[in-house]
């Protein structure tokens, strides 16, 4: 039994200009739709009672209404009896004192705050509808409505973006006095703002710098590197993405949300109508044991700590150096073993090594 | 059918004019192809062919036409290739031939390849029906287009039949001129049988197929028949016509298009141009024209996988079933181990070998940049002949180098001729004249090394003329030329596969050129790499590859495994088709890196 779930509430009122997830813009009507339908896609999984993480990502979930957002987590209610984490995900622009005291109500004990960055004329560039001002104050009402653990997502090699202008936002966010930053840096998708006004990444150099300077000054200031992407202060890492990246199964509800059960992975539809006709899963993968074994190492390589051999051996029946031999010799000395975890020595360069093991 | 009621023609047009078009409508018209078998421009086979609009192999079909003077009439319409690459091969149909419709695009005009193949037409005494096609197209000028080959080629134009072989418009007229203008074929039918071999093709379980036309007299089953140029003998087991699905016939008679089978085992032992005979009746000389062909382009190619060396081996035995103007034979090289030397008539004739083998074959291959023969003289007054840059021995024992020279005929508008003449400079052309056509374009002539028309010079031609320039060229001999080998170096270490012959004054312009586009196409590695270009060991042009710092993190939801994955295995793809030497990884087309033109870096 699966036990994590991850939510994707595909709203937005604004697209910013390096999104391509699955986003439709917030109207009433087509919320309660939604949620009619949400209600009969969980009702076609029998999912645990006993649950010990719920992340409810988006799109926007904090655009929700009030009312809206009852609706929504009454459904989630049964689930969430036991949990060890439950994340929301809320923008600066559109969360309320009343909306965390409701989502603290039933149970909600993590905010993701889409932060990005904290320069205004990036925030502007981004199509970013708050201020960095409104961060400030928004981080405020989430700790006065009682939740502490909040986490922002800062994205990095935004154009026209210098190292000192990368580092300047990294400054005023630790004066966020969050317990969580997550650190990602910009690719230009197709179908994004960003792509259609032609924009270009950034120099790899110039980004390898603010890689390696936000990662060296999180960590002298207390936020430990446990995944490629993301930073806690110790013991705020996310409970539920460590489900991820230990390849343990989880079920993904609506629209462009994916999910794993047992030897099979499904990305749901990103198609709206398809969605409320009942049609909520776009594909299956059925997992070979090879499959299995491979997306294991690429979720697990992410972690600092790497992958637990002894775990790997346990689910596979199959020694880890003996089926990666090849790719483990190729980098013998960019891997560490230690205490029974084979780790990357240095993550930046995770998906060079990581070919190695994709077998052809 | 009565001689006199045959017509032997092809359809010359430069590619885009409109042949094949044509050729489907009067095939239509000729109610030879029933709807259901028709596909578009049903001649061109080869599904490259009709992905790329040109024809390489010939074919040739029998149409049966009632003429409006209550006659009928047999017409046999033989294809031609419309490149460069197969001048001879067109030459032959051509003179399987007794007229030729040329077809010209009245809103384009008369281009170098059409003019270069109507004079191969004149050279084989055919018969010229000029044809306006595109007439419809609202910048067609007829009356210019007309005035252009009359001036041009000096033939009648006033009474040309203006169509649009798109919708039809026109074409009935062309089918009553094949029958008023066009000559019947000449031969005597009594004389002894000479029978033009004008193409071949390979059949699993009748051998040879040969495309014959006869010339003199005619050939029956089980005659004996003799090939004059290669003087082998075999039986005629089976002949006939194709119209365009094979009808087997007892004899062919003289003047008569079809297809004859004799058991014959090698493509190889049928030459195009060649003539057949009958053994106890032999014509006393062959037709004239015979040639045999050598390729004039060559490349090394290799299997990104060692393992599948065998698997291109057999490839290539099955491709020159149908080819025999492909060569190959086994070579190696440190850089890229074992693979294959091939020549090739000329580039199109490379790219399209190389692209079948990937595609009907499933290989993935390393192509070496395209190397011409040269000349070695060596001091010892030996000449050694070399077809791979590395090859080429030691400076001490060259007293000088030889390279083949082409004369090349550029069609182009006067607004461009500037920057073609710059172009021709720059590729150490030689000026020889320039002819006006009309108020718009003129015909230079350049001699040129024929190593540097395969170094993009015809795309280069193109750009710079937008596309208005069209170029034909054709073997002149070998000149001394002042040449050396330029060596790269990729972390040090010469990468054989990557040399390159190229002029003293040019040297240190293309090792630019070359090391900086290296650059970009060698993914960074873990470890910084540097790129130099070397002449006699000595450095004359380098760059870094700075070493890998970060991937691509995207910042894709941590449950979207099938991003990730995806991701990984484009990289693996790419990766697959890459080719290690020593440390360093290297794409497929880094081996091409060494055509990058001088300017590229500009």
């Amino acid at each position: 039994m699966a036990k994590h779930l991850y939510l994707h509430v595909p709203f937005c009122k604004s697209i910013c200009a390096y999104c391509d997830f699955c986003h439709y813009l917030y109207k009433e009507d087509q919320v309660s739709k939604w949620l009619d339908a949400l209600k009969e896609e969980m009702a076609s999984y029998k999912i645990a009672s006993a649950l010990e993480t719920i992340y409810l990502g988006g799109g926007t979930p904090s655009v929700l209404s009030l009312k809206e957002t009852e609706k929504l987590l009454s459904m989630l209610a049964p689930f969430s009896k036991q949990l060890k984490e439950y994340t929301f995900e809320a923008n600066p622009e559109s969360i309320t004192f009343d909306k965390v005291r409701l989502y603290k109500d039933f149970g909600v004990d993590r905010i993701s705050l889409g932060v990005q960055s904290l320069d205004d004329d990036l925030l502007k560039l981004t199509n970013r509808k708050h201020t960095a001002k409104d961060v400030f104050e928004t981080v405020e009402i989430i700790k006065k409505a009682g939740i502490d653990n909040i986490s922002i997502d800062i994205i990095y090699s935004l154009p026209t973006q210098t190292l000192s202008t990368f580092m300047d936002t990294l400054k005023k966010a630790l004066s966020l006095d969050i317990k969580h930053i997550s650190l990602y840096s910009l690719t230009i998708e197709e179908g994004t703002l960003f792509k259609a006004k032609g924009y270009k990444s950034l120099d790899e150099d110039l980004e390898a710098d603010m890689y390696e300077k936000a990662k060296d000054y999180l960590e002298a200031n207390g936020y430990k590197q446990y995944e490629i992407a993301n930073f806690a202060k110790d013991g705020y890492e996310s409970k539920h993405n460590i489900g991820y990246w230990e390849y343990d199964d989880f079920y993904g509800l609506s629209l462009g949300a994916s999910g794993k059960i047992g030897h099979r992975r499904y990305d749901n539809t990103r198609n709206f109508n398809d969605y409320l006709n009942g049609n909520y899963i776009f594909k299956y993968y059925d997992l070979t044991l090879e499959d299995e074994m491979f997306e294991n190492i690429m979720m697990s390589f992410r972690m600092k700590r790497g992958l637990d051999l002894k775990r790997f051996k346990d689910r596979y029946k199959k020694d880890f150096f003996s089926v990666y031999k090849d790719a483990y010799d190729k980098h013998i000395n960019d891997l560490i073993v230690k205490d029974n975890y084979i780790r990357v020595k240095n993550l930046e360069i995770l998906n060079a090594i990581l070919v190695d093991f994709l077998k052809d | 059918m009565k001689q006199s009621n045959i017509r032997n023609f092809s359809i010359i047009a430069h590619i885009d004019h409109g042949k094949s078009t044509l050729a489907d409508r009067i095939l239509e018209m000729t109610d030879t192809v029933s709807l259901r078998e028709m596909q578009d421009q049903i001649l061109d086979s080869l599904d490259l062919e009709r992905e790329r609009g040109i024809t390489i192999k010939l074919n040739a079909v029998q149409l049966k036409y009632h003429a409006l003077n209550g006659e009928d009439y047999i017409f046999h319409l033989i294809d031609t290739p419309g490149h460069v690459d197969f001048s001879y091969e067109v030459s032959r149909s051509l003179a399987a031939c007794d007229g030729a419709i040329l077809v010209v695009d009245a809103a384009q005009g008369i281009e170098a390849q059409t003019l270069a193949n109507v004079y191969l037409a004149l050279d084989n005494d055919l018969e010229i029906l000029p044809v306006l096609n595109k007439i419809d197209l609202p910048n067609a000028d007829v009356d210019k287009v007309k005035a252009e080959i009359e001036n041009i080629i000096g033939i009648d134009c006033s009474d040309a039949p203006l169509i649009s072989a798109k919708s039809g418009e026109g074409v009935a007229k062309v089918l009553e001129d094949i029958v008023s203008k066009l000559p019947c074929p000449k031969g005597d039918k009594d004389a002894p049988l000479k029978a033009l071999v004008f193409d071949s093709v390979y059949d699993a379980y009748r051998g040879v197929i040969v495309l014959i036309c006869v010339k003199e007299g005619s050939v029956k089953l089980g005659d004996k028949i003799r090939f004059m140029a290669s003087n082998k003998e075999y039986e005629v087991v089976e002949l006939g016509v194709r119209v365009p699905k094979e009808v087997k016939k007892d004899t062919l008679e003289c003047g008569e298009v079809g297809y004859l089978c004799a058991s014959i085992k090698s493509i190889k032992d049928v030459h195009v141009g060649d003539t057949i005979t009958l053994v106890n009746d032999p014509a006393k000389e062959p037709l004239k024209g015979y040639r045999k062909m050598n390729p004039m382009v060559y490349c090394g190619l290799y299997p990104t996988d060692n393992a599948r060396y065998n698997d291109l081996r057999d490839a290539l035995e099955k491709l020159q079933l149908n080819d025999s103007s492909l060569t190959f034979e086994a070579e190696s090289s440190k850089a890229l181990g074992f693979g294959f030397r091939l020549g090739f008539l000329g580039l199109l004739h490379m790219e399209v070998i190389e692209e079948r083998l990937e595609r009907e074959y499933n290989l993935s291959l390393i192509a070496t940049a395209p190397s011409v023969i040269y000349h070695v003289h060596k001091t010892d007054g030996t000449i050694l002949k070399i077809d791979n840059p590395s090859l080429l021995p030691d400076n001490t024992q060259i007293a000088y180098l030889e390279e083949p020279y082409v004369k090349a005929s550029i069609m182009v508008p006067n607004e461009f001729i500037g920057a073609v003449m710059e172009l021709s400079q720059n590729k150490r052309g030689i000026y020889k004249e320039m002819t006006y056509i009309d108020d718009n374009r003129y015909l230079l002539e350049y001699e040129m090394p024929l190593s540097e028309v395969i170094f993009e010079y015809f795309d280069k031609l193109k750009s710079v003329s937008k596309g208005y320039a069209s170029l034909d060229y054709e073997l002149i001999g070998y000149r001394r030329s002042d040449l050396v080998k330029m060596d790269i170096l990729i972390n040090g270490e010469i990468v054989d596969a990557l040399s390159v012959i190229v002029h003293r004054d040019f040297a240190y312009k293309r090792g630019q050129a070359i090391t900086v586009k290296l650059k970009d196409l060698i993914p960074k590695q873990q470890f910084e790499i540097p790129i130099q270009a070397a002449i006699n060991n000595k450095i004359i042009a380098r760059t870094n590859i700075k070493s890998l710092r970060k991937n691509v993190l995207a910042k894709c939801y941590g449950g979207d495994i099938t991003r990730k994955k995806k991701l990984l295995e484009k990289q693996k793809e790419g990766k697959k088709r890459m080719k290690a030497v020593g440390s360093v990884e290297i794409p497929q087309e880094a081996f091409m890196a060494v055509l990058s033109m001088d300017d590229d870096n500009k």
